[in-house]
C-alpha cells in the first residue's frame, strides 16, 4: 500500500490533542441528591459485570481516536497498486501552449499543471519509468525514459510555456510509439484541452488520462490580421483583423493601433459573448514598417490581445502575359490593382525582370524563374504524362484557399481538359472525379497555379468568379505577397527566409532584446530560425540587410481557453478529465466512509450511555 | 403543625388508626403500669396463679375458697398489666429532605400514625431523632415521653415543628439510643437506610437489647427511578463526597436492579434477625402503609 499524500500523516499530531482534550474532564452537570449510596454500588457493580471494564472506562476516547485515524489515513490516500496496472510506463505530456498562460488558476494554467505533474512524479513507484513530453507547435522531449524522480523534476522544471498554438497529434503520436507494446503504460496528458481535436485517433485505443487544467473562460483575443492595400484607395493600407470574444460575457475593449511603435488609431468595441467582430483600420503609410494591434481588455490570457504584421509599400506588379490571345484574361489581368502588364505572343519568353509570368495556351521554350500561372499547358516537367479528358465536371473546390477566395465553380463547364496526376508539391484546388482542374503549389521557391483547361473552351470566363481568381493569382504569385506572408510567421513556426545574397553569419534579435547566433552554413542563401515560442517582433540581421518578421499566435482554437471535460479520443474514443490517477485503487473513500461510521457508532454509543 | 401545610394525618385515618392496638410479641417490661400483660405480678383482674402465703402478705388475695377447700393458704396472682415502650428512630438526616413528597414527610406520617395506635393503647411513645438539632431541642424533649391519649395532639404538633439537616450516624445513633431505653419494647426505624457505614450495627445493638424492631426503609421515586441523564456530577448532601456517572436510559434497568439489590439485602438482613421490614417509596399510598402492610405484618391488630 502506498500513499499519495503522505504528508497528511503530520494531522497524526492531532491524536495526542484528543487525549488531552478527553483528560480536560467532559462538562459534567452537577446535581446535589440525598445520597450517592446507591450510585456508588451502582457503579461498582456494573463495572464488576461488564467485560472489558479497563478499556470501558476510555471506549469513547478510543472511538475518536479510532476515527480521527481514519481520517488520517483517507487524508493520506493510500492505494493499492492493482497487479493488473504493473507495467509502468507513463508518458507525461504537458501542454506548453498558449492558452496555457490563462491566468484564470493562479498563477496561470500552466504552473498549476507543472505543479499537478509534479504531484504525479511524487506518486510515481519506484521502479516506474516516465518520459516527460512538452507540446505545442512542436513536441519537445524534456526526458527519455527514466525512473529518477529527479531528473522527472528538473525536466518538468524546465518545460516552459509558449505562444504557440498546440499540435496534439505530434505528440500523441509521439506518445503513442512510446508506448506501443508496453504492458501497461499510460499517457497523462496535462492539458486544458483547449485545442484542435487532432484527427485519426478517433478509434485508437490510446491509453490516455487527461488532467485537465484550468477553470474558467474568460477571454478576448486576436485570431486573425492582415495587412493589405486599401481595395477603395490602392494609395491607402487596410488592415484587417478579427476579434472574438470566447467568454460568456459581453466585453468592452479598446483597440490600439500603432505602426512601428507610433499610435496611429484607436477604437472602442463591445464583443457580444462568444461572438466575434471583424475590425477593419484604414491608415496612411509612407515607408514599410509594422502594425501592431493591441487589444486593451482585462482577461485570463494576454498572449492573443496583441498581434503585429509587417508592412511593406505596395511595390507595381510587373506582369508578363505570353498567351495565343485571351481577351478575357488580358482584361481580367488588367483589372488587378497596381499591374503592369507586358503581353508576348512568343514561345521564346524571356520572363526575367518580371515578377509573374501568364502562360496561357502556349508552350514556352524557356520556363520562366518568375512565378508562373499557367493555363492550358502541358509541355512541361511537372506532370509524368499528361492525357485529355472530354467534359470533366468540376465536383470540388477548395475556397479556403486563398486562391479561391470568393470563387465559385458552380456554373463553370468545361468542354475539354488535360488529365494529369496531383504531382507531390502541388494542391488541387478544383477537382474533377478523374483529375484535378486546377493546382498550386511551390516548386523549387518558385510559385505555380496551373489551370488543366483552355479558359476560351469553357464558361469560365463568362463567370464573375474569373477575374477574381486572376486577381487571386495575381496576388498569390506576387513575390512581394508571398515575401510579406513570410514575414509574419505563427509562433512556434520556424521562420525560412530567402536571402539575396549569401552570408556566412546572422543573428536573430529576439522580441526581449536577446540575441540570437544563427548556426548556418557558409555562403548559405536560405535562413531558418525556428526559435520562435513567443510573440512580438524579431529582426534578423545578416552582414549585408536587417529583415524584421513578426510572430503572432492568432489562432481562434487558442483564444477559445474554455477548458474541455472531454477529449473525443483515448481508450474508448473518449477520454474524461480525471483529478485523480486512475492507475490506482484509491482507497481513502472506503476509508473516509468507515470514519463516518465510526463517528455515527461513537453518537450511538454516546447517546446509549446518556439519552 | 407549622412545618407541614396539611395535618400530618387526617382525621379519617386517625379514625381507622383507632381500632389497632400494637401487638407485642413478648410480654412487656415496662415498670410502669399499662394495659399491656407483662410476666410481673400484680394487680389486674386477669388471674395468673397461685402461691403459698407468706407471712406478711396482703390478706386481701388469699383464696379463701380454696383454704375452704384444703385449709392451706394460697395467695391469687394476678397478672400485673404494664405499659408497652414504643420507641421511634426517626431519621432527620439531610438525606431525608429529598423527594417529592419529602422523604422526612412520610417518615413523620409514619411516625405520628404509629405514635398515635400507640398512645391510644395507653402505651408510652419516645421518639428519638437522629441526629439531633440543638433548634429541636424543646420539640424533642417533649417527645421524649408521651403517654396517654390526650398527649396525642401536642405530641402531633411536636412532630410537626422537627426539622432535618446535617448527616446523621445511624448506627452510632441507634446504638446510643439502644443503651439510654430503660425497658426495651417496640422499636420502629424510620430511615431511608442510606448511611455509608451500613446499618447493620445499629440493628444489631437493637436486637442485642431486646428490642421488637420494625424497619420503614423509606426512598424518594428519584432514587429508584432516576430521571436526570447524562454526565453527572453527583453531589452526596451529607458528605458532601462527589460521584462522577454517566447515566441513560439504557442503564436504567442495571441501576433499579442495584437498587433491588440493596433492598433484598436489607430485607433478608431483617428476616434473619426477626425484625419486620417495609419499604416505601415517599410517594405511596400512606393508607396502604399502615392499613394494610403493616397490619398484614401484625405489628398492629
Amino acid at each position: 500500500m502506498n500513499f499519495l499524500e503522505p504528508m497528511a500523516f503530520w494531522f497524526a499530531l492531532a491524536l495526542p490533542v484528543v487525549v488531552v482534550f478527553y483528560l480536560l474532564k467532559r462538562k459534567r452537570v452537577v446535581k446535589l441528591i440525598s445520597s450517592t449510596l446507591l450510585w456508588q454500588k451502582f457503579l461498582a457493580e456494573n463495572q464488576a459485570n461488564a467485560p472489558f471494564q479497563k478499556l470501558r472506562k476510555n471506549w469513547l476516547l478510543l472511538l475518536q481516536l479510532l476515527m480521527l485515524i481514519l481520517v488520517i489515513l483517507a487524508l493520506a490516500r493510500p492505494y493499492f497498486a492493482g497487479d493488473a496496472k504493473q507495467s509502468r510506463l507513463r508518458v507525461l505530456v504537458l501542454d506548453a501552449s498558449a492558452s496555457m498562460q490563462a491566468t484564470d488558476v493562479k498563477p496561470n494554467r500552466f504552473e498549476s499543471a507543472r505543479a499537478e505533474a509534479m504531484k504525479f512524479v511524487d506518486g510515481l513507484r519506484e521502479n516506474d519509468q516516465m518520459i516527460v513530453l512538452q507540446a505545442g507547435a512542436i513536441t519537445q522531449v524534456k526526458q527519455s525514459a527514466t525512473s529518477e524522480k529527479a531528473a522527472l523534476r528538473r525536466a518538468i522544471e524546465g518545460a516552459a510555456p509558449t505562444d504557440s498554438i498546440t499540435r496534439l497529434d505530434e505528440a500523441l503520436r509521439l506518445a503513442e510509439t512510446l508506448v506501443k507494446d508496453q504492458n501497461d503504460a499510460e499517457i497523462h496528458l496535462f492539458s486544458d484541452g483547449a485545442f484542435p481535436f487532432p484527427e485519426g485517433f478517433e478509434t485508437k485505443s490510446l491509453p490516455l488520462v487527461y488532467h485537465r487544467i484550468g477553470t474558467g473562460a474568460e477571454n478576448a483575443g486576436i485570431t486573425a490580421m492582415d495587412v493589405r492595400a486599401n481595395p477603395d484607395n490602392p494609395a491607402q493600407r487596410a488592415i484587417f483583423a478579427n476579434i472574438a470574444n470566447v467568454s460568456s460575457n459581453a466585453i468592452s475593449a479598446r483597440l490600439d493601433l500603432t505602426f512601428n511603435g507610433q499610435p496611429v488609431d484607436l477604437k472602442a468595441v463591445t464583443l457580444p459573448p462568444r461572438e466575434s467582430s471583424p475590425q477593419v483600420f484604414v491608415v496612411d503609410q509612407s515607408v514599410n514598417g509594422f502594425f501592431t494591434l493591441k487589444l486593451v481588455v482585462d482577461d485570463a490570457l494576454a498572449v492573443d490581445n496583441e498581434a503585429s504584421v509587417i508592412s511593406l509599400l505596395p511595390q507595381p506588379i510587373k506582369v508578363l502575359l505570353a498567351s495565343s490571345g485571351n481577351r478575357f484574361l488580358e482584361k481580367a489581368i488588367r483589372a488587378v490593382p497596381n499591374v503592369e502588364l507586358s503581353t508576348t505572343s512568343d514561345v521564346r519568353l524571356g520572363g526575367s525582370g518580371f515578377d509573374v509570368v501568364v502562360v496561357d495556351n502556349i508552350a514556352p521554350l524557356e520556363w520562366p524563374a518568375a512565378n508562373v500561372l499557367a493555363l492550358n499547358t502541358w509541355q512541361t516537367n511537372w506532370f509524368d504524362q499528361v492525357g485529355r479528358l472530354e467534359q470533366p465536371p468540376i465536383v470540388d473546390w477548395k475556397n479556403t484557399h486563398p486562391l479561391l477566395r470568393f470563387v465559385n465553380f458552380q456554373n463553370v463547364f468545361v468542354n475539354e481538359s488535360l488529365a494529369v496526376k496531383t504531382p507531390p508539391w502541388a494542391l488541387p484546388l478544383v477537382e474533377s472525379p478523374q483529375t484535378p482542374l486546377v493546382l498550386a503549389g511551390e516548386l523549387n521557391n518558385q510559385r505555380i497555379v496551373w489551370v488543366g483547361f483552355d479558359a476560351l473552351q469553357s464558361t469560365w470566363p463568362l463567370r464573375v468568379s474569373f477575374p477574381i481568381f486572376v486577381a487571386n493569382a495575381i496576388d498569390w504569385l506576387n513575390p512581394a505577397t508571398s515575401r510579406a506572408e513570410l514575414l509574419s510567421v505563427q509562433a512556434g513556426t520556424p521562420f525560412r527566409f530567402r536571402l539575396d545574397n549569401a552570408v556566412n553569419e546572422a543573428k536573430v534579435v529576439l522580441p526581449d532584446g536577446s540575441e540570437s547566433e544563427l548556426l548556418i552554413n557558409t555562403n548559405t542563401t536560405e535562413i531558418l530560425f525556428d526559435n520562435t515560442a513567443r510573440r512580438g517582433l524579431y529582426r534578423l540581421k545578416t552582414a549585408t540587410s536587417e529583415v524584421a518578421f513578426t510572430v503572432n499566435l492568432l489562432d481562434s482554437g487558442e483564444t477559445d481557453i474554455s477548458p474541455r471535460n472531454e477529449l473525443p479520443f483515448g481508450k474508448s474514443g473518449q477520454t474524461v478529465a480525471t483529478t485523480v490517477q486512475q492507475a490506482n485503487l484509491e482507497l481513502w473513500r472506503w476509508i473516509a466512509l468507515a470514519g463516518l461510521a465510526m463517528l455515527m457508532f461513537e453518537w450511538w454509543f454516546y447517546h446509549k450511555r446518556t439519552a | 403543625m407549622t412545618r407541614m401545610s396539611a395535618p400530618l394525618l387526617t382525621a379519617e385515618l386517625l379514625r381507622r388508626l383507632e381500632q389497632f392496638q400494637l401487638l407485642a410479641a413478648r410480654r412487656a417490661k415496662s415498670s410502669s403500669r399499662g394495659e399491656r400483660r407483662s410476666r410481673a405480678r400484680g394487680q389486674s383482674v386477669e388471674f395468673a396463679d397461685h402461691r403459698n402465703y407468706v407471712l406478711g402478705d396482703d390478706l386481701r388475695y388469699l383464696d379463701w375458697n380454696l383454704y375452704g377447700r384444703l385449709d392451706r393458704l394460697f395467695l391469687k396472682l394476678y397478672e400485673e398489666e404494664r405499659e408497652l415502650p414504643v420507641t421511634l428512630f426517626l431519621d432527620a438526616s439531610e438525606s431525608m429532605t429529598f423527594g417529592e413528597p419529602r422523604k422526612f414527610d412520610f417518615a413523620r406520617q409514619i411516625a405520628a400514625a404509629v405514635g398515635y395506635v400507640a398512645l391510644c393503647g395507653f402505651d408510652r411513645v419516645r421518639i428519638r431523632t437522629f441526629p439531633e438539632h440543638a433548634a429541636d431541642a424543646a420539640y424533642l424533649g417533649a417527645l421524649r415521653t408521651v403517654r396517654g391519649r390526650k398527649s396525642a395532639l401536642p405530641y402531633f404538633q411536636n412532630l410537626g415543628h422537627l426539622t432535618a439537616g446535617g448527616s446523621a450516624q445511624f448506627n452510632e445513633s441507634l446504638r446510643r439510643g439502644a443503651l439510654a431505653a430503660q425497658q426495651a419494647g417496640v422499636a420502629i426505624v424510620l430511615s431511608d437506610m442510606l448511611d455509608p457505614d451500613g446499618y447493620e450495627e445499629g440493628l444489631g445493638a437493637l436486637i442485642g437489647r431486646g428490642f421488637q424492631i420494625s424497619v420503614v426503609q423509606i426512598l424518594s421515586p428519584e432514587e429508584i427511578n432516576p430521571a436526570t441523564y447524562g454526565d453527572l456530577r453527583l453531589i452526596d448532601s451529607e458528605s458532601g463526597g462527589e460521584q462522577e456517572v454517566t447515566f441513560g436510559k439504557f442503564r436504567l434497568k442495571a441501576y433499579r436492579q442495584t437498587v433491588d439489590n440493596f433492598c433484598q439485602r436489607l430485607r433478608e438482613y431483617c428476616t434473619a434477625r426477626g425484625i419486620s421490614y417495609f419499604m416505601s417509596p415517599s410517594n405511596a399510598s400512606l393508607e396502604q402503609l399502615l392499613l394494610k402492610q403493616l397490619r398484614e405484618a401484625e405489628i398492629w391488630g
